[in-house]
């Protein structure tokens, strides 16, 4: 860190003058509402994704040598309500949240110099290719091999699960590099060009009906070795990076969108003159208690970062009772609205686009993606709770 | 929190591991009594925790119910047998809460230091808090020419530490409407007594009161408008007390679970019990942050105060039962007996889910104030 940054840490900015600096820029330069046309909205989103970029608000918790903003905590907190309040769309593909703090953290200079900026500019889009079909809660069993030939490494074998593939540039993967008995000792982080010779990306029809998710094939594709970030086979250890707290900074919104949602929920059943029932009250009550220890919960975790640096237990449990919250509303708005609530879109009668059917069917995801809930719970208790690791499991 | 409440809370916590371990709790349970002379004194007057809410013109230290909150968790967990709850948490927080100077400095000041211990009497056979319910009655006694004299009559139950609390406030009808009452111990016509009932560690009382003389507390004010948000600061209180006792009983838990060898292993090693104690774990935690916002909205006279209040009493409720029952659970044969401390902390959690009336009905609060 050079001198000069800091001490344009020092003298930071007050927090409304930066909160009033970022309204007037979102304000200003507000992209407006989504095209209707589909197939516009992928290069709308990436010229918002540029202006942003372009005029420094782009990357809060990132260095500013690689565009970003490098915010206090507290800022972020600001930048996430700001953008959150500005209805701006977001980034695209997974790469900003996942794939970038490791390549901060691990990245060599001319690997941070030649993928972080156009990641954040939204001019490549980066994907991930962890999950595959027989590594899921075990990932680190994973089998998609990279056999090191000279300066390259060839790459065989599948991925799954990976959201945005269709639109994907870059695929951030874990691969094997040492014995299939090597688990995590065995595994390195390859950045691999999704538009080499040998990478097929096939939609995966999800139970929705919808094709948020791809299937990508690996066949013989050289992957230049100057691609892997950090070792090979320490990737495990790199696959979890993140800067700082920065996943807590948009904590508040989370629990402010859910707000919303129950509001819109409360509205729609006092329409329909259902809340005059004392079950569905009750009901309401159960939900209402638990959207607002939503927003406790991030209160309590961002004071904590603020005032000590610990985000604190609160923060590890919260994904558990808000997975849990997000099914439970969705279910039972299908419930309060009866037959009606089993009408797809395109049916003249749906209620809202038929948007709490989606939600329901959607939100099965909730506890399975980015860890199951079952997996997250011997996490918590393993490494909250102090609890035994199962001497049936392989080590972690 | 701040770095002076953590230290409140490290004071606290090791005063009650030295002074109130169980075999101390136990002690006073089985001999029925409700404190330990020589810790009342101490923690009145060595650590001024009986006047850690009381303001400071009467004898406080002028905190409020953040701190309040912080001395309940631990007292919860510990299970600390002493009438600080309805002593400290009701009596004080309502005569604090009445406005009424001539009652605030008559009793307060004794509050602050621990030589006096009070209660509030609300609930009658239906075991309800509403005010529309209540059947005792005050009527002004006529032998009192300033008119500051009353004669209340009428049976009260489940008073908590009625029995041998020196100072009564009594909620009874009054020709104009409900209003509060100080009955003082030895007043004639009082009888209390101890009921028989499932919290041996804090107990519940029957008060009668037969024309018993007494003093009227905010006369002139609408009692529902200042004594319900008084009821919101018991209930926080409560609550806190709650989040304390459901965390030891996951401390229990976790800890037996980790020496506890079945199958030749650590029974914590298993998924089942793992995900048991998660899933405790994620309910304390939710608990926390509902105790923490309620008193910090309470303390900063917040809009949200008394919902934030009530959401954390149902809450954690739920979360301080659902422990003590996983608890038991967790800890198998040796936890359903007698010798083992996890049905104290089952017969603590009950008790102080239904204190104030049938859980259905406090939820039923709840969506009132969340305009459900």
């Amino acid at each position: 860190m050079t001198l000069e940054r800091e001490a344009a840490a020092t003298v930071a900015e007050p927090d409304d003058a930066f909160r009033a600096r970022l309204r007037e820029f979102l304000t200003a330069r507000h992209p407006g509402r989504p095209p209707e046309n589909p197939r516009e909205r992928l290069p709308w989103t990436k010229a918002w994704l540029a202006t942003l970029f372009d005029h420094g608000f782009a990357g809060p918790s990132w260095p500013r040598e690689f565009g970003g903003m490098e915010l206090s905590f507290a800022h972020q907190v600001i930048y996430h309500e700001e953008v959150a309040r500005a209805r701006v769309p977001g980034p695209l593909g997974t790469g900003l949240n996942i794939a970038a703090p490791t390549i901060i953290k691990y990245g060599r200079q001319e690997q941070k110099e030649r993928w972080l900026a156009p990641m954040l500019r939204g001019d490549v889009i980066w994907v991930q290719g962890y999950s595959e079909p027989e590594a899921g809660s075990d990932l680190p069993s994973l089998r998609t091999t990279a056999r090191r030939e000279g300066d390259e490494y060839v790459v065989n074998g599948q991925k799954v699960w990976t959201s945005h593939a269709g639109d994907g540039d870059i695929i951030f993967a874990l691969v094997r590099t040492g014995t299939r008995e090597s688990r995590q000792k065995g595994i390195t982080y390859l950045i691999i060009d999704a538009h080499a010779p040998g990478v097929q990306v096939r939609p995966l029809r999800d139970l929705t009906g919808g094709h948020l998710f791809a299937e990508i094939f690996f066949d013989d594709v050289r992957v230049p070795a100057a691609n892997r970030v950090g070792e090979e086979n320490d990737g495990w250890r790199l696959a979890r990076t993140s800067l700082g707290h920065e996943r807590a900074a948009g904590a508040l919104n989370q629990a402010a969108m859910y707000r919303r949602v129950l509001t819109e929920l409360e509205e729609l059943a006092r329409e329909r003159g259902q809340l005059a029932d004392a079950v569905t009250r009750d009901r309401f009550t159960d939900l209402e208690m638990r959207v607002r220890i939503i927003r406790y919960n991030a209160e309590r975790t961002i004071s904590g970062i603020l005032a000590r640096g610990d985000a604190g237990a609160a923060s590890s449990v919260s994904r558990l009772l808000i997975t849990a919250f997000e099914q439970d509303i969705h279910e039972f708005a299908v419930d309060l609205l009866g037959p009606a609530g089993l009408l797809g879109k395109s049916a003249p009668q749906a209620v809202q686009r038929s948007r709490w059917l989606t939600g329901f069917l959607r939100t099965r995801a909730s506890t399975i993606g980015a860890g199951t809930r079952e997996i997250q719970l011997n996490t918590v208790a393993e490494q909250v709770l102090g609890l035994p690791h199962d001497p049936g499991m392989p080590p972690r | 929190m701040s770095a002076e409440h953590d230290e409140l809370r490290q004071v606290v916590r090791e005063f009650l591991t030295q002074r109130s371990p169980s075999h101390e709790v136990r002690r006073l349970m089985d001999a029925g009594e409700s404190r330990d002379e020589q810790v009342w004194a101490l923690l009145a007057g060595q650590l001024g925790l009986t006047g850690i809410a009381v303001p400071e013109r009467f004898g406080g230290a002028g905190y409020g119910p953040v701190e309040l909150g912080i001395v309940l968790e631990e007292m919860g967990g510990a299970l600390l047998v002493a009438p600080y709850f309805a002593t400290v948490a009701m009596a004080g927080q309502v005569l604090a809460a009445s406005g009424d100077e001539a009652a605030m400095a008559r009793w307060l000041p004794g509050i602050a230091d621990g030589s006096l211990t009070a209660t509030v009497a609300v609930a009658e056979d239906a075991g309800s808090w509403d005010l529309a319910g209540i059947t005792a009655s005050a009527q002004p006694a006529s032998a009192q020419p300033a008119g500051d004299g009353w004669a209340v009559t009428g049976t009260k139950l489940f008073v908590v530490d009625g029995h041998t609390a020196g100072l009564l406030l009594v909620v009874a009808n009054a020709p104009d409407g409900p209003g509060l009452f100080a009955v003082e111990r030895g007043a004639a016509g009082l009888e209390t007594a101890r009921l028989d009932a499932l919290d041996l560690t804090r107990a519940l009382a029957s008060v009668t009161l037969r024309a018993t003389p007494a003093v009227r507390v905010a006369a002139g004010q609408d009692t529902a408008d200042w004594l319900q948000p008084a009821f919101d600061l018991v209930l926080a209180a409560l609550a806190a007390e709650q989040v304390g006792g459901a965390a030891r009983c996951l401390d229990l838990a976790v800890s037996y679970a980790k020496v506890r060898e079945q199958f030749g292993r650590p029974i914590g090693s298993f998924q089942a019990i793992k995900h048991k104690c998660a899933n405790l774990l994620l309910e304390v935690e939710c608990g926390r942050s509902a105790v923490y916002h309620a008193s910090e909205a309470l303390a900063g006279g917040e809009p949200d105060a008394p919902l934030a209040a009530n959401l954390a009493y149902a809450y954690c409720s739920r979360a301080f039962t659902d422990a003590a029952k996983e608890c038991i659970q967790i800890h198998g044969g040796i936890g359903y007996t007698w010798e083992h401390d996890a049905h104290l902390y089952l017969r603590r959690a009950k008790s102080s889910e239904l204190l104030f009336g049938p859980p259905a009905r406090s939820r039923v609060r709840l969506a009132e104030l969340a305009g459900i």
